[in-house]
C-alpha cells in the first residue's frame, strides 16, 4: 500500500545481456519499509544477486542502479541515482552516487532499481522505455567520447524533444580502466570503477523514458514542504555560496585555516600555488552559468569554458578534482586543471583517482624510482603537460598509463621495490582531498568506508573541521579518541540520505528531519531513530559483502604517508600513528557491535534482522 | 501576460517542470508540464513555454483541425480537452516548441490564472512575467 499510493516506481527490472531481455517484479512494502530505496536496495539487492566472490569483471557481475526513494518527487535536491556492483578497485563493494536526470526518469519508467547482468555479444546500449527492453548494436559508438555517446542515442531514439535519458562509459570504460566511472549527462557516478564494470559488459550506454505519473501520498503536503524548504535553501548562506563559487568555496580555508589541503601526493597540506584554483579566482573569469542537479534549487554545478590552448567546455571544477588534478599533481594553472577535468569527463574516468595515480607517479618520478624514459615525459610535480599527456595514456592505456590505468595499489605491487611507501590509497580507492593527518576522524572513515578511502559515506569532514555538527559537538580533529562512535553514527546518517536520494549538500538544512517528507511520499513517516537504523542496517550490509569478499582488518590500514607528519601549515606535526590507527578501528568495531577483527555479532544482525545475509 | 525564459541564467534544474505538474495534476510527470526544459550539452539549458501569442503567429491555433485550442478573455492560449485528439499538428507547428502531446492531448502553459508558479520558484531568475 506505501509502495502503490507513495512515489515508488513499483518494480525492479532485471536485465539478462546474455539473453537480451528483461523481466518485471514488483516491489514489495516489506522491502520498501526495511530498506527505503536508493543505497538501501542497492545494498539489499547487490548481497541478494551477486557474489561476492566472483570477479568484478565476469559476467556473474551485476551493476544495479536505484534512484532513491525522495527521487523524482518534487522534494528539494532529493534527484540522485545510486550504481552498484562488486567493484574492480577494491575487490569488494563498489557504490557511485551521482546527479543528473536518470534516478527521475527511472521512476518515470516505473523503476525502483534496474539490475542488469551477463554480458552483451558485442559492444551495445540499451534503451528502457517504459516496458521496453531492448540491447541495441553500438559499435558505431566505439572510443566516442561520454558527450558525443549520448548526444548521437539521444538524437537516433528521438522523441519531440530528444527526451531520453542517456548515461554512458567513454574509452576508460571500454579499456576496463579499473577506476572508469559513469557519465550521467555531465554528472559522475565516478568512483569503484563501475564504469570498468559496465565496459566489461560491452555496455557503451544506458537510455532511458519514461512518461509515466510520480505520485506521492500527499501533494498538497508534499507541495507545503517544497515551498517551505524552497525558501529555507533560498534564505541559507551556502545558497550564495555555493551559487557563486560551486563546492570548492572552502578552498583557501582548508590551506589557510585547517592546512589539510593534501599537496604533491600528499607531501604537503598547503598549496602554495593556489592561487587560480580558488573558485574566487575562477568563477568571474570562466564560468558562463550555473547548472543544477534535478530539483535542486541552490546550483554547485558550474559550465566552465576555457578558450585558447586548453580549449574546451565541462561542468566543474569540484572541490575534489581542484586537489586531485592540481595541488596533488603539483599543477595551479586552473585551464590546465580544468582541460585535465573535461578529459577525465571524456574518457569516462574518475578524477580523484586519476589525480591520485598521477601524483604518484610524479612523486616516483622526483624520487628516482620511474624514469623519464619509464613516464615518456618529464612528470615533475607541476608539469602541467605531463598531467595532460598522463590523463591521456591512461585512458588509452598507453605506455605506462596501461600500467596507471589498474590504480596506485595495483601498480605499485607490479614496480616492487620502494613504490609501495609512495602509494596513497585505502584498500585499492585513492583518497580525496582531506590531509586526514590533521582530520583524525576522517581516517578512520578512510578506513571504514565499504568502498575505500571516501568522504561521502561518512561525510564527517565538516564535523570534524568545524568541530561540531548534528548531534556532535567539541569534536577536537587532531585526536583519536572517541571517533567510533561518531563516525559509525555520521556512515548511518549518510546512508539515510543516499537511501532517499537527497543531496548531502542539504544535510545541514534538512539532518534527519524526513518525517513528514516521508509521510507526504509514501504515507508513512519515520523518525530520526527509525532512520539511523535503517543507516546502520545498510552499512552493514555493505559490510558483509565485503567480507564475503575476503576483507579482513588488514586490508583497511592506512598508507605510510599518513605517518609523516605534515610539513608546514597550521596542521604541522599532525599524523596518524599505528598506535591511533589501532585505536580507533578497535573503537569503531566496539560502536558498531562489531568483534574485534571486525565481523558484526550474532546479535547486531537478529537486532537489524539480516542474520539471513552472514549465513549465506 | 506571458512566461518568458532567459536561457542564459538556467541551470537546468527543472523545478518549474516538477511545480508545474504537481500544481496542476498531483504529480509530477515532465510530460504533463506547460513548461519543459531542453538540455542541449554543458553550456545550454532551454526552457521551452508558451509566449501567449506574443513571440509566434498562434501558429498552434492555425495548425489545429479540430478546433481545440482558443484564447481567453485574457489572452490565455488554452486548449479544450474535450476537442483534442491528440494529432500533434500543434506540436508540430509550434516555433517555440511550447504544446506537446501526451497520451492524446495537448499540453501548454496555462499562466495559473495569472500567477505562474515556475516563475515564483525559478531560483536563477530564469523565468520572468511579462505584461502585454
Amino acid at each position: 500500500m506505501y509502495v502503490e499510493k507513495g512515489c515508488y516506481g513499483g518494480k525492479i527490472l532485471f536485465i539478462d545481456l546474455d539473453k537480451e531481455e528483461g523481466k518485471r517484479q514488483p516491489v514489495g512494502d516489506s522491502l520498501a519499509l526495511k530498506y527505503l530505496g536508493g543505497d538501501g536496495f542497492g545494498a539489499y539487492l547487490l548481497n541478494k544477486f551477486v557474489n561476492p566472490k566472483v570477479d568484478a569483471f565476469s559476467p556473474e557481475n551485476a551493476i544495479i542502479i536505484t534512484p532513491g526513494l525522495l527521487t523524482g518527487t518534487i522534494f528539494p535536491t532529493a534527484g540522485k541515482v545510486a550504481f552498484f556492483a562488486k567493484s574492480p578497485v577494491n575487490e569488494g563493494w563498489g557504490e557511485a552516487v551521482a546527479g543528473g536526470r536518470l534516478g527521475f526518469m527511472l521512476k518515470q519508467a516505473g523503476y525502483d532499481a534496474v539490475i542488469i547482468k551477463g554480458k552483451a555479444k558485442q559492444l551495445s546500449y540499451l534503451v528502457i522505455k517504459n516496458d521496453e527492453v531492448l540491447v541495441k548494436p553500438a559499435e558505431h559508438l566505439k572510443g566516442k567520447s561520454t558527450r558525443e555517446t549520448q548526444e548521437i542515442i539521444r538524437k537516433d531514439e528521438g522523441g519531440h524533444f530528444k527526451d531520453f535519458v542517456v548515461v554512458s562509459i567513454g574509452l576508460g570504460g571500454e579499456n576496463r580502466v579499473r577506476f572508469a566511472g559513469i557519465d550521467v549527462e555531465e554528472r559522475q557516478a565516478a568512483r569503484s570503477g563501475i564504469g570498468a564494470v559496465m565496459g566489461s559488459k560491452n555496455l557503451k550506454a544506458i537510455a532511458v523514458y519514461g512518461d509515466r505519473d510520480i505520485k506521492v501520498a500527499d501533494p498538497e503536503k508534499m507541495y507545503r514542504l517544497f515551498v517551505e524548504y524552497y525558501n529555507k535553501m533560498l534564505e541559507s548562506p551556502a545558497f550564495v555560496a555555493d551559487g557563486k563559487y560551486g563546492t570548492a568555496e572552502f578552498l583557501e580555508w582548508m590551506n589557510s585555516e585547517r592546512g589539510t589541503f593534501p599537496t604533491r601526493n600528499w607531501r604537503e597540506g598547503v598549496f602554495d600555488e593556489r592561487k587560480e584554483i580558488d573558485p574566487y579566482y575562477w568563477a568571474p573569469r570562466y564560468v558562463v552559468k550555473n547548472k543544477a542537479c534535478i530539483q535542486c534549487p541552490k546550483p554547485c554545478g558550474k559550465a566552465f569554458v576555457i578558450k585558447d590552448k586548453y580549449h574546451g567546455e565541462l561542468d566543474g571544477v569540484e572541490y575534489e578534482t581542484l586537489f586531485a588534478l592540481g595541488s596533488n599533481c603539483g599543477v595551479g594553472n586552473i585551464e590546465a586543471v580544468a582541460k585535465a577535468n573535461e578529459l577525465c569527463d571524456l574518457y569516462g574516468i574518475d578524477t580523484i583517482s586519476t589525480g591520485g595515480v598521477i601524483g604518484f607517479v610524479m612523486d616516483l618520478y622526483e624520487n628516482g624510482v620511474l624514469s623519464k624514459e619509464d613516464i615518456g615525459i618529464d612528470a615533475r610535480f607541476g608539469n602541467e603537460d605531463a598531467l595532460i599527456e598522463l590523463v591521456e595514456k591512461i585512458a588509452r592505456r598507453e605506455g605506462i598509463g596501461d600500467m596507471m590505468a589498474e590504480g596506485v595499489k595495483r601498480m605499485a605491487e607490479k614496480l616492487g621495490g620502494n613504490a609501495a611507501d609512495y602509494a596513497v590509497h585505502v584498500r585499492g580507492l585513492e583518497p580525496p582531498a582531506y590531509d586526514v593527518r590533521g582530520i583524525k576522524g576522517m581516517a578512520l572513515a578512510f578506513m571504514t568506508s565499504p568502498r575505500g578511502a571516501c568522504h561521502l559515506r561518512s561525510g564527517a569532514y565538516a564535523l570534524e573541521l568545524t568541530g561540531k555538527f548534528w548531534k556532535f559537538e567539541g569534536v577536537d580533529r587532531f585526536s583519536s579518541k572517541n571517533k567510533g562512535r561518531e563516525i559509525a553514527e555520521m556512515e548511518n546518517f549518510m546512508a539515510v540520505y543516499d537511501a532517499l536520494g537527497v543531496c548531502k549538500f542539504s544535510r545541514g538544512i534538512f539532518l534527519l528531519d524526513f518525517y513528514d517528507a516521508l509521510e507526504a511520499a509514501i504515507g508513512k513517516g519515520f523518525t530520526e531513530e527509525e532512520l539511523l537504523i535503517i543507516g546502520e542496517r545498510i552499512n552493514n550490509l555493505k559490510h558483509i559483502f565485503n567480507i564475503k569478499a575476503g576483507w579482513t582488518r588488514e586490508h583497511s590500514k592506512l598508507p605510510k604517508k599518513f605517518r609523516i607528519p605534515i610539513p608546514e601549515g597550521v596542521s604541522k606535526g599532525s599524523y596518524v600513528s599505528e598506535e591511533e590507527e589501532k585505536e580507533m578501528l578497535d573503537d569503531y568495531f566496539g560502536a558498531r557491535g562489531w568483534d574485534k577483527n571486525g565481523i558484526p555479532k550474532k546479535k547486531k544482525l537478529e537486532e537489524l534482522e539480516i542474520e539471513e545475509f552472514m549465513r549465506e | 501576460m506571458y512566461v518568458k525564459a532567459i536561457p542564459e541564467n538556467c541551470s537546468g534544474c527543472m523545478v518549474c517542470e516538477a511545480v508545474c505538474s504537481m500544481v496542476h495534476f498531483n504529480v509530477v510527470n515532465r510530460n504533463k508540464s506547460g513548461i519543459r526544459i531542453e538540455k542541449k550539452g554543458v553550456t545550454e539549458d532551454i526552457p521551452h513555454v508558451c509566449s501567449q501569442g506574443n513571440e509566434c503567429d498562434y501558429e498552434c491555433i492555425k495548425a489545429c483541425k479540430y478546433d481545440a485550442i482558443k484564447i481567453d478573455e485574457n489572452g490565455v492560449v488554452y486548449v479544450i480537452e474535450e476537442k483534442c485528439t491528440g494529432c500533434r499538428l500543434c506540436e508540430l507547428a509550434c516555433p517555440l516548441n511550447a504544446i506537446h502531446i501526451h497520451e492524446k492531448m495537448a499540453y501548454k502553459c496555462d499562466l495559473c490564472g495569472g500567477e505562474p508558479e515556475c516563475v515564483k520558484y525559478c531560483s536563477q531568475n530564469a523565468l520572468v512575467v511579462v505584461e502585454g
